[in-house]
């Protein structure tokens, strides 16, 4: 196929009449074509049916953006009577400030340019021909002798346009996805990106002091203007030096975005629009390989919410840039990102950026050291292996030196795909399962590697081996451990990130939540095995400083950061692990009561069988943990065997442990603190979302502890159901996005007695 | 012309730059790809090519006289260039071409 970007860097073409006269071919290639039989194509033989389908079809209204219907004027179908240098009202250019501002948010929300700004006559005029100069740079080529125009609007153009070309400049830069997220196309245009940004400075401050010393103008429509005009410099001053924040740490301009956006939001009513002054018949000069499409439309409450939800997420984005810990890197980045609606584009591409960045962490950490800490923080706290290459051993025989050779080389392969799985989250959220789902594989191979790594290092430091109970010696593979907990953590998030994606069916849920319940389980005895480790090393560490009189207290805080972060580990996933136990067994009660509604007909070609194989086909090619067999699975899943009593039971006594887990997985906060470095700065927003997506999640187990009380009294109530009569109840499974549902995590089934079936009964 | 020698003469053409007139004034010029009995054309990485609008001849013109020395007479054509933009990948359905010519 022919890619579409190709419009991105047109090949410059010039006709040049004198350099190759064209033969005229017309009747040699019509007596030719007539001779071919119907549906007989001549063709490239490359090019594909595929293709052609593709193709525009010229002089189709629908098809060809260049078509002007037999009836239209041919000089009006290509450009408009309107005068940009006519005299508007201050009315005027506030409503079309406005319109210009609700066209730039539809693009910042991925509409592409064609059917936003690009429909502004001002804005196509500013643009084309292509202005040579700051000066040239104008829609009223020859300057309107109204100020208004001339300077206000024509200042006001600029600086949203230049603002445009950060924008386009950052998103571009970064992963995203084309038409998914955001377009980038320009339709051969320049968003005035080789002026430099001071003339708009310039330009916004005189705008600005003409219009203040405007008395002729009513006082309200002045600061009406004036607001505009200096949210459009605070705006491109912000997206100007985005980057700078990881040196200033200021958030001023966006502060100040916010404070002119509350003005502007005030005084939408005063202006007057004019839509006269945007057109689609500006798409035929667009070099676009598109069908025409209509103007984008949105209402100007979104797109002044959307700005404001931008502004605020930069400003938020500050209180995550000071490097505390990989865990609490990890936590603050997801946290952001996980805000509903989703941070747009601009801003995740904005964090892309300040996440790594010539391989460094937040523009201070290096990418070696961030990984080095997460593995201290993990499985190694305090251990030769991380220190071996700080000790510049340059004896080879040195078992250090070997150590270091072999860290290195972990770091190598292991530093991009561990900063990438931080960084993924930055895409749109169906991307991020998406990515996952691609990563978990890489990370079963990176698993094994770093098994073999282990090997070469356990001889090397002279590990000694553990007796488990029972078992044979073993030994602690700390490298490939913390692979493990990687991947575990990407195979739980492919299963919750498929309920915030309403990826599941409602008869898929009792499978998919023993599922989760299931990684959750094989996780925590995972980390039960790394604390076994870290325990043994640090006795080891106490009784070789005793024997040897050295001390051990400087690796203290180590362990204790290890330990501390071990246990808030097991408290969050024992957590996970008793809230989908209980919605398991709950949902388990109502589908074997039929009372669970299913997307399937009866007729339906799929099966459990079938659904379970497409389900977890992201987890087929994963060999640890291995996939649990579909028989194993439907025993499971469905508690065979299992009187509706033990559920029940199960149920409750599952939900109340989920309960406490929770409210101790919120005591013990968003971050780690650190004990060692004085208090920093808390990050209130982020942590403010943190928790009260840990409260959400609370309130979804009160409400499936409430579920699973009605379900209770239906059962074993005064006149419990049996096979013959049906439980009297109704099971409405929300959907995500609304009221009753909780949290995107959590599914909880709205349980109620049928009251049509209970009058008739009476 | 045979059929056989008609399917050659076109296939010569695969590939090669073709510029077809339209009904409507146009001209697009671009990879020729594809040909059928109907004599629709497809054209690959192709431009558009439309005459000058009234205006910005008007606009050239009046360039032109200032920038004329008042003494001589008026030039009687002013150049202006036609107005192109890409649009890629298109088919011009035969009974709208007016004219083929070969780059």
């Amino acid at each position: 196929m022919l890619p579409n970007n190709e419009v991105r860097v047109p090949p410059r073409r010039v006709l040049v009449q004198e350099k190759a006269v064209p033969r005229d071919i017309t009747v040699e290639f019509t007596e030719a074509a007539s001779k071919l039989r119907t549906g007989q194509l001549v063709k490239d033989e490359t090019f594909t049916l595929f293709e052609a389908v593709g193709a525009l079809e010229i002089m189709d209204s629908k098809m060809d953006s260049g078509y002007i219907a037999p009836g239209e004027n041919h000089a009006q179908a290509l450009e408009d009577n309107y005068d940009v240098r006519r005299h508007l009202t201050p009315e005027q250019v506030v409503g079309l400030m406005d319109q210009l501002l609700c066209h730039e948010m539809a693009w910042h929300m991925g509409h592409p340019l064609s059917q936003t700004l690009f429909t502004s006559i001002y804005i196509d005029k500013l643009l084309w021909p292509v202005p040579r100069t700051i000066e040239d740079a104008r829609s009223d080529r020859v300057p309107s002798e109204y100020p208004l125009v001339g300077l206000v609007l024509r200042t006001y153009c600029l600086a949203l346009v230049k603002a445009c070309d950060f924008v386009h400049a950052r998103v571009a830069s970064e992963y995203f996805y084309e038409e998914e997220d955001f377009v980038t196309q320009l339709y051969n245009r320049n968003l005035l990106s080789t002026f430099d940004s001071s003339h708009f400075y310039r330009l916004l401050d005189q705008a600005v002091d003409w219009v203040d010393a405007q008395e002729g103008i009513e006082q309200k429509l002045r600061d009406a203007i004036r607001s505009r005009l200096l949210l459009r410099r605070e705006f491109l001053a912000a997206v100007d030096q985005d980057l700078e924040i990881l040196d200033t740490r200021s958030t001023d301009s966006f502060v100040l975005c916010l404070t002119y956006l509350k003005t502007l939001t005030e005084t939408t009513s005063l202006g007057n629009a004019l839509p006269e002054a945007f057109s689609l018949k500006l798409q035929r000069k667009l070099a676009s390989t598109v069908p025409p499409r209509p103007i984008v439309h949105i209402k100007q409450e979104d797109a002044l919410a959307h700005m404001k939800r931008l502004c605020q997420d930069a400003i938020d984005m500050q209180q995550m840039l000071d490097y505390r810990g990989p865990s609490n890197f990890k936590t603050a980045v997801w946290t952001l990102l996980s805000r509903k609606p989703q941070p747009s584009v601009y801003i995740r591409s904005l964090l892309q950026a300040l996440i790594v960045s010539d391989m460094t962490i937040l523009g201070a950490v290096s990418v070696r050291q961030f990984l080095y800490d997460d593995l201290a923080e993990l499985v190694l706290p305090s251990s030769i292996l991380l220190r071996a290459n700080t000790d510049e051993v340059e004896l080879p025989s040195d078992p250090r030196f070997r150590i270091a050779q072999i860290m290195e080389g972990f770091v190598k392969r292991f530093a991009q795909p561990y900063v990438d799985t931080v960084r993924s989250a930055c895409l749109n959220r169906c991307r991020v399962r998406r990515t996952i789902c691609h990563t978990v594989i890489d990370w079963d191979n990176l698993q094994m590697e770093a098994e073999e790594l282990d090997l070469q290092l356990q001889n090397l430091s002279a590990e000694p081996a553990l007796q488990f109970q029972g078992g044979e010696a073993t030994f602690s593979y700390p490298l490939s451990s913390w692979a493990y907990h990687q991947k575990l953590i990407q195979l739980r998030l492919i299963l919750q990130m498929g309920f915030e994606l309403s990826v599941y069916a409602p008869e898929e849920l009792p499978g998919i939540y023993w599922y989760l319940s299931h990684i959750c389980s094989t996780h925590l005895s995972h980390l039960d095995r790394i604390r076994t480790f870290t325990v043994a090393a640090r006795k080891r560490d106490l009784e070789s400083s005793n024997n040897n009189g050295e001390t051990s207290a400087h690796k203290s805080p180590a362990y204790h950061r290890s330990f501390l972060y071990l246990e808030r580990l097991t408290t969050h996933i024992i957590a996970i692990d008793a809230f989908a136990i209980a919605l398991h067994a709950l949902y388990v009660l109502l589908a074997r009561h039929q009372i669970l509604p299913s997307a399937a007909g009866p007729d339906a070609y799929s099966s459990d069988k079938l659904r379970y194989e497409l389900r977890m086909k992201p987890f087929i090619p994963i060999s640890l943990p291995e996939l649990v067999p579909f028989e194993e699975y439907q025993r499971e899943a469905t508690l065979e065997g299992d009187t509706d009593a033990t559920i029940l039971d199960r149920a409750s006594k599952a939900i109340t442990e989920a309960r406490k887990a929770w409210e101790a997985t919120l005591a013990n906060g968003a971050f780690v603190e650190d004990i060692s470095s004085p208090m920093k700065e808390p990050s209130i927003a982020i942590e403010e979302d943190w928790r009260r997506d840990i409260k959400d999640t609370m309130r979804a187990c009160i409400g499936a502890s409430i579920a699973i009380e009605t379900v209770k009294k239906a059962l074993l109530g005064d006149s419990p159901a049996s096979e013959k009569v049906p439980l009297n109840l109704q099971v409405v499974i929300p959907v995500i996005g609304s009221k009753t549902q909780w949290h995107d995590w959590w599914i909880v089934p709205q349980i109620s007695e049928k009251k049509a079936a209970k009058a008739a009964t009476s | 012309m045979e059929s056989e020698k008609a399917v050659e003469y076109l296939n010569g053409l695969i590939g090669r730059t073709l510029r077809i007139h339209a009904t409507d004034g146009r001209m697009f010029v671009g990879l020729f790809k594809c040909t059928d009995a109907e004599r629709n054309i497809i054209l690959a990485n192709s431009f558009e090519y439309r005459l000058p609008t009234t205006s910005a001849i008007h606009e050239a013109a009046a360039k032109e006289t200032e920038s004329w020395d008042k003494t001589e007479p008026k030039a009687a054509t002013v150049k202006v260039n036609m107005s192109s933009r890409l649009i890629g990948l298109i088919v011009i359905p035969g009974r709208h071409i007016t004219k083929i010519e070969l780059e």
